[in-house]
């Protein structure tokens, strides 16, 4: 009985302690056994793992893939043209050791804010170089400038037990201030190009308006050719109709058009006539026989 | 689901639970799908579970009624003496409702639209498909995974003082872009062991390409023919780079919402539209114009043409009428020359001096040639005016 007393606290500190002295390491993670600070073990292999209860400790990082994104910052390409440029960079924790041996208990929050201001510094460095533009960040370079910025923060990254997967930029805008002016130009531009729409516009109306008038009057005149031609025709005609009729006995027509024209011209109301009565016609209101 | 991982991370230290937030819901869903949840070959567990818990209820009856006479010998017959009633039904229940509790834990259900990853004790062990599945706790855990339901991220929503949607172009003009991202899981392993934020990765991820996309193109095209190929550029590129990072997500589709241009100069480029059908107008209005004249024109031409023929009808019908005429007096006239002319002529002067005002003179009166005489003294308006009025009278 006096044995049985203690065989339960007894069976429940060993198993305690058994406890205590395994651990399983996720696929997640990686750990590091640690005995009074001191960094004894390093398990980057998921499974089972043993370490002296109590004195040793285990202390997991996160072997996944992390983000970081770096603060807003100005940059001066070398057009002194100012852009507001954020990146973000995607990494990993290559070597729990030096990790641990660099950022201390601090973990992942110290590790971002140290990334972070490495970042900073290159994207000034890379994007404030002498042969890079403006124009170049804003243009397919903008890749190899990020690439750039990865391969030149992979020392210093390297040094925290660090490894970037990736170095994009996201954000690269203009200034507050600059951003007003670049609306006006747009605006100013659009201006430009209504304006020139609506003096297309008239230009295109006035020349179709001109050429409209030009066949109005090359019409007209054609068909007032035309008909000067006809008319002349006709007259041509006319005269032919005549000729042949009149010629068979032109002293008969002379006298039958001659009477014809007394007849149309001397009319009652527009003529008088003073004459004296020996014409052909008096003849015999002034004698009963012909002659004298 | 959550006690479930909780033995492998709950000895351990401060950074192994970052994930653990993803699967806090997990225990309601199973505990939902259970009553109803028997699929696929595990089946037949169920009524064993059953079995179970009935053979429990009948061994506690047991106990309360063997306790009362067992109380005698106190914990003779059982494995401690130390707690009061520990007989060896309470320790044979107390050991049901633990392997309960655990079959309880072991078992899980994966709902159609999810996978299940399995980790043998920590390492990756298999994915597990839509049914029940068992892991037995501690050893094997296990985390299920959404993978078919389609997760969108709104990227380039501007709100208030925010310049997120406005990216820079090439020609360094500005653009208002507002885009979607759906995305779902291709490989739930890969996405829980590769990538901490999956969401966030995804949302930087895509604004990076879609601002690199945007800052290698010029504005114009952005504004309406490209539109299509930059959705399907972006979704190709953010694809590409995911794949990189081995993350195991799938971009289902990308939706360019908006590209227009900012606020501050959208009145700009309204104008330019109205100036675009200003001038379309004025070239309609052209050529109107240029209808309504030339068919004028050619009606007038047609009228002028057809009074050139009217007129040659005309005169040629006149000289024809008027050569017959002749012909017919003449064809008169020859047959009796002198007669006709003189007939003629008188009933012709006979007409004509019946119209006329005449004065007539007497040769004496007018005086021989070139003496002058009275003609140049006549007041011959008078006369005439005599004559009117003694007409009009």
């Amino acid at each position: 009985m006096g044995k049985f007393k203690y065989f339960i606290p007894l069976l429940v500190i060993l198993g305690f302690l058994g406890l205590s002295s395994i651990f399983v390491v996720d696929e997640r993670e990686k750990a590091l056994v640690l005995q009074f600070g001191q960094i004894k073990a390093v398990k980057e292999e998921p499974g089972l793992a043993f370490k002296i209860p109590l004195i040793q400790e285990v202390v997991r990082y996160d072997d996944r893939i992390l983000s970081l994104d770096t603060d807003t910052i100005e940059v001066t390409p070398s057009d002194d043209r100012r852009l507001i440029v954020d990146a973000f960079a995607r990494y990993r924790i290559r070597d729990v050791v030096q990790f641990r041996q660099a950022v201390g208990v601090g973990g992942l929050p110290v590790a971002e804010d140290r990334l972070g201001s490495v970042l900073n510094a290159q994207i000034r460095e890379v994007l404030g170089a002498d042969q890079v533009t403006s124009d170049s960040i804003l243009s397919p370079e903008r890749g190899d400038l990020a690439r750039r910025i990865r391969a030149q923060s992979r020392t210093s990254a390297e040094g925290l037990g660090l490894e970037i997967v990736d170095v994009r930029l996201k954000q690269t805008n203009l200034p507050e201030q600059n951003l007003e002016a670049t609306f006006a130009r747009m605006r100013a531009e659009r201006d430009r190009e209504a304006a020139d729409e609506v003096a297309r516009g008239n230009e295109a109306a006035q020349r179709v308006r001109a050429l409209a008038d030009r066949t109005v009057t090359e019409t007209l005149s054609d068909a007032e050719r035309e008909a000067q031609v006809i008319r002349g025709e006709a007259d041509a005609e006319r005269n032919a109709i005549y000729a042949g009729a009149y010629g068979t006995d032109p002293e008969f027509f002379a006298f039958y058009r001659s009477l014809e024209a007394y007849e149309e011209s001397l009319q009652g109301g527009n003529s008088s006539m003073v004459m004296t009565p020996d014409s052909e016609f008096f003849d015999y209101l002034r004698s009963s026989t012909t002659g004298q | 689901m959550a006690g479930n991982s909780g033995g492998p991370w709950g000895g351990g230290g401060h950074d192994g639970g970052e994930g653990r937030d993803d699967r806090n819901d997990r225990p309601d869903d199973q505990r939902g799908q259970r009553p109803n949840g028997g699929r696929g070959g595990n089946d037949p567990q169920i009524p064993e579970i059953d079995e179970l818990v009935k053979k429990g209820q009948e061994q506690l009856r047991v106990l309360m009624g063997g306790r009362g006479g067992g109380r005698g010998d106190g914990g003779g017959g059982g494995a401690g003496g130390d707690g009061p009633g520990l007989s060896r039904g309470t320790i044979g229940l107390g050991l049901l409702v633990v392997f309960g509790l655990w079959l309880f834990q072991s078992f899980y259900t994966v709902k159609p639209e999810e996978q299940s990853v399995e980790l043998f004790l920590g390492e990756f062990y298999q994915v597990g498909n839509p049914g029940l599945n068992f892991a037995p706790w501690p050893i094997i855990t296990a985390q299920t995974v959404n993978v078919t339901s389609e997760r969108t991220e709104d990227i380039g929503q501007r709100q208030g003082r925010g310049n997120e949607g406005l990216m820079l172009t090439t020609d360094a003009n500005i653009v208002d872009i507002n885009f979607q991202v759906v995305w779902n899981i291709a490989d739930p392993s890969r996405l829980l062991f590769n990538i901490r934020d999956p969401q966030l990765t995804v949302q930087a991820v895509s604004e990076s390409i879609m601002r690199e996309i945007i800052a290698r193109s010029t504005l114009a095209p952005i504004l309406n023919r490209d539109r299509g190929i930059i959705a399907d550029t972006a979704m190709q590129n953010i694809q590409e780079t995911l794949d990189d990072y081995e993350s195991g997500i799938r971009i289902v589709r990308v939706n360019l919402d908006k590209a227009d241009p900012p606020e501050e100069v959208i009145d700009s480029f309204r104008e330019v539209q109205a100036a675009e059908q200003e001038r379309d107008r004025l070239q309609r209005q052209a050529d109107a114009y240029a209808n309504r004249v030339l068919a004028e024109a050619r009606g007038e031409a047609a009228q002028t043409l057809e009074q050139s023929e009217g007129y040659r009808a005309r005169v040629v019908n006149e000289a024809r009428g008027d050569a017959s005429r002749f012909t017919s007096v003449l064809t008169e006239y020859s047959k009796a020359p002198e007669v006709t002319r003189k007939r003629l002529y008188l009933e012709t002067m006979q007409r004509v001096m019946g119209e006329i005002d005449k004065t007539i003179l007497d040769n004496s009166v007018v005086g021989a040639e070139g003496s002058g005489g009275i003609v140049p003294y006549l007041p011959l308006n008078e006369l005439r005016r005599n004559s009117t009025t003694g007409q009009g009278n």
